[in-house]
């Protein structure tokens, strides 16, 4: 039973990182731009529609309120930096300096707006807990597999199965192309960026509605998202999303054997056997 | 007498695509080979394999009768052969002369042992190289630029840069990557010079080269590369008259 | 006074750090958020051996060198295979398992109760507990690390590993061994930070995980891009400025428990800032 409970904790989990991995690879294939500070953009929205549900405002209204709020964060990030930083031929080590930068800013005003402890959703449904044949799961947990899946489904019918999603592939695909075709490039990343950032807010906000907000607490989920992306394969959504639960179920998995605080070991050597033995990720395309 | 430079039946694949398929010649020791082909036929990627950048699929290079295959680019410098790039791929920020120097064969002073504990050998070792770091600048007549930053350099003078950090190499086969391409009337003249002294100097070159006019001046012997296949080779003149090959090399091209 | 040693001191460990940090970053170009994860693990080790006695303070921080210089290596040489990118993981990965290391290895660390009553380093069998005799063990190593910084970028090992932060197979094409300079330089790298966390945990007395997380690391990249890449200069004023920070914040009355925040805050708004209108840093070349 113990194991089956584990395992559901990893889906749940796994689904909302595997949000994170797919915006994550969303921006990656599109910009060329190693976006650390999507971290921070994951913790701003969290916050957001905490001070909105405190403030009163329904909760699905809070959770829309903070979607705005990331578009607006993550398409200035594009617009007034990495743009610029494009602009002026600054080397892929600057563009991280910048990124890593930006998440520091982000989460350092975090915590010295709300303080850098812990706090909690005041929604009481988040915590009710619902018995499904023996598992236990809270109804922040069932909205976060729920939504989280709902919003994979979206990005394959957005990547696949409309126009703006074909052109935003064909920019990733060969951004010189996309120049001289008049895809417009520049426009496509500031709406990449959105789109991720909106995406990424999901999880961003679900999570901790189960086990709360911290200021610095995006940077392992990041990881373990970044992982998955690239054991899936650049190029491919299905693989970091599915590759993201893979992952977080092995990690709770390895709680039968070992203490909760050894598992960002658990998810790094998984990296670290991807990199020697298929260093291109499952389904890399191309 | 074995084959100076033998490459056989040499097959490689970038995914799907086949870029060379059953690759076979032989080149002679002191003389200008050049090899041509419509873009895409596998010249670059001959050049890969041979400088060890690439592994080919199947089949093997030669050079004086060693297996070259598997060697690392390293080791295969060490060997004799060296390589420019279609794209230069000269080190922007540093100064022609220290672009040189990166080349020459290993001095004293190039790990950190030898550089921390006997800094006083690294430098005297080092300006000897540096000296004859000069010589080679010289020789491709880039003499007054050795302090110059590589990106303050025209892209004539840049070439002649890639070949000058091609013979600090000391390596004896050259092969060079479309050292004439973009260039104006002067300085083609200029590097087709160059060439030709260079075989004088003892050394042998196998030249990518697209312009005709160039071919015919230089070349000694012609390998006509076709979708990664060695599809004719003969004099200059003999490949250049051949209608057959026009119609692939220019009908391809349009 | 013993205000103006204490930060001299700190400033001198932490140009180590930064020459450390300068040689992969600046010079060879490799991004790294785990310096400081190697920092801690020579602080550790210099800990455990002085406390059990066993070992004295020299031969202590010789084998912390060693140890960070093969745990460096290790780290780099990822970045050495696999494409750039896939590095930031890897050196998130190490910062973040190495936190996870020393916050909960009690056995080796103290965990976050970290590890107290380092004693003083000691010379040739003697204790040195003054604050300016331990100033002067700082300085030592500080002026050490930045003439071996000098001679590298001076020697011809220097301008291989700068045409192999511009080119990697161009070097190799020129018949130079690209992995074996990486490694050096990260080995050299890593005995910076070894001997930096040996002065570190002596002088302080008492370590814990806190130093050695990625705040910390943030803070040596912070370092290497304000001062500057690739100089020696650079490598030094950005400690000397960057640890006279939080004196300026205590001057604008930032409440305590804030200051760490603040002072996390302004190295993020420095990196963007530099990254956007001054990649060269204050006296460095262009990143
Ligand atoms: N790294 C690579 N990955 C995938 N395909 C490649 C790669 N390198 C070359 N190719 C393909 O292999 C074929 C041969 O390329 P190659 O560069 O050898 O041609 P080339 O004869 O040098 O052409 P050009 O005259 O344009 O320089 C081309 O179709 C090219 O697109
Ligand atoms: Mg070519």
């Amino acid at each position: 039973m113990l194991l089956l409970q584990l395992l559901a904790n990893g889906i749940v989990t796994g689904s909302a990182l595997g949000i994170v991995a797919v915006s994550f690879a969303l921006i990656y294939s599109t910009t060329r731009v190693f976006h650390v500070a999507h971290a921070g953009v994951f913790t701003l929205g969290g916050y957001l529609a905490w001070s909105l549900v405190r403030a009163g405002v329904p909760d699905l209204l809070a959770l829309a309120g903070a979607m705005a709020g990331c578009v607006v964060l993550g398409a200035a990030i594009q617009r007034f930096l990495y743009a610029p930083l494009e602009r002026r031929g600054a080397a892929q080590l600057v563009v991280l300096i910048a990124s890593l930068g930006t998440l520091a800013v982000i989460q350092n005003l975090l915590a010295a707006v709300y303080s850098p402890d812990i706090l909690q959703f005041p929604s009481a449904w988040a915590g009710h807990v619902f018995g499904l044949g023996g598992l236990r799961l809270t109804g922040a947990q069932l909205a976060t597999v729920g939504v989280d899946f709902a919003a994979f489904g979206w990005v394959m019918w957005f990547a696949h199965g409309t126009l703006l999603g074909k052109r935003i592939r064909a920019v990733a695909a060969n951004p010189f192309l996309a120049e001289i075709t008049r895809l417009e490039p520049r426009r496509v990343h500031v709406l990449v960026m959105a789109i991720a950032s909106a995406l990424v807010c999901l999880p961003g906000v679900l999570g901790p509605l189960d086990y709360g907000l911290q200021p610095y607490g995006g940077v392992t989920p990041l990881l373990t998202a970044t992982i998955a992306m690239i054991a899936g394969g650049i190029g491919s959504l299905a693989g970091a999303f599915f590759l993201a639960i893979a992952i977080v179920v092995l990690q709770n998995l390895s709680l039968l054997v070992m203490p909760g605080e050894w598992s960002i070991g658990v998810t790094f050597a998984i990296f670290i056997v991807f990199m020697l033995f298929r260093p291109r990720g499952l389904f890399a395309s191309g | 007498m074995t084959d100076y430079l033998r490459v056989e039946a040499v097959n490689h694949s970038f995914g799907g695509l086949q870029a060379l398929n059953d690759c076979a010649f032989t080149i002679p020791a002191g003389r200008i080979t050049c090899l041509v082909g419509p873009n895409g036929a596998g010249k670059t990627t001959i050049f890969n394999v041979i400088t060890g950048f690439l592994r080919p699929d199947t089949g093997e290079v030669r050079f004086r009768g060693r297996v070259l295959t598997g060697l690392s680019p390293q080791t295969i410098v060490h060997a004799g052969i060296a390589r420019s790039f279609q794209n230069l791929r000269l080190f922007p920020d540093l100064t022609a002369l220290d672009n040189v120097m990166v080349a020459l064969p290993g001095g004293f002073g190039e790990e950190p042992l030898g550089a921390l504990f006997r800094p006083f050998h690294a430098a005297r070792t080092d300006r000897q190289r540096r000296e004859t770091a000069r010589e080679r600048l010289a020789h491709v007549g880039l003499a007054d630029r050795a302090g110059e930053r590589v990106r303050n350099m025209s892209y004539g003078e840049q070439k002649l840069l890639t070949i000058a950090r091609l013979l600090a190499t000391g390596a004896e086969l050259l092969l060079l990557d479309e050292p004439a391409s973009g260039l104006a009337a002067g300085a083609l003249d200029q590097v087709m010079a160059l060439l030709r002294r260079l075989q004088d100097d003892g050394k042998t070159l196998l030249v990518v080269e697209h312009n005709t006019r160039v071919v015919q001046q230089i070349a000694d012997h012609v390998l006509f590369l076709h979708q990664g296949h060695l599809m004719a080779e003969g004099t200059p003149a003999a490949i250049i008259a051949d209608p057959a090959l026009a119609e692939i090399y220019f009908g391809g091209a349009l | 006074m013993d205000y103006l040693y204490s930060y001299l001191i700190l400033s001198e460990i932490y140009v180590l750090l930064g020459l450390s940090t300068n040689l992969l970053v600046g010079v060879v170009g490799i991004f790294s958020v785990s310096q400081a994860a190697v920092f801690g693990v020579g602080a550790y080790i210099v800990g455990d051996f002085l406390l059990s006695g066993t070992l004295s303070f020299l031969p202590a921080v010789a084998v912390a060198a060693v140890a960070c210089i093969a745990l460096n290596v290790l780290i780099t040489l990822p970045s050495l295979r696999v494409a750039g990118d896939y590095f930031v993981v890897t050196s998130f990965g190490i910062q973040l398992l190495a936190t996870a290391t020393f916050t909960n290895w009690t056995w080796g660390t103290g965990g976050a109760n970290g590890m107290p009553g380092v004693p003083p380093p000691d010379l040739f069998g003697m204790q040195i507990s003054s604050t300016r005799g331990i100033l002067a063990v700082s300085t030592v190593a500080a002026a050490l690390g930045c003439l071996a910084f000098w001679l590298i970028l001076r020697a011809p090992f220097g301008r291989l590993l700068k045409a192999i932060r511009e080119d990697e197979l161009a070097v190799a094409a020129a018949g130079k061994g690209v992995l074996r300079a990486k490694v050096s330089a990260a080995a050299l790298a890593g005995a910076f930070a070894g001997v930096a966390g040996g002065v570190y945990a002596t002088y302080l007395s008492f370590i814990d995980p806190t130093s050695f997380d990625l705040d910390a690391s943030i803070l040596l990249l912070t370092m290497v891009v304000v001062g500057g890449a690739r100089t020696l200069w650079g490598s030094v004023l950005g400690p000397f400025l960057l640890l006279a920070l939080p004196q300026l914040l205590t001057l604008i009355a930032i409440p305590t428990t804030y200051a760490a925040t603040m002072q996390q805050l302004v190295y993020g708004a420095l990196l963007i800032a530099f990254a956007l209108f001054r990649p060269q840093g204050l006296l460095g070349e262009r990143l």
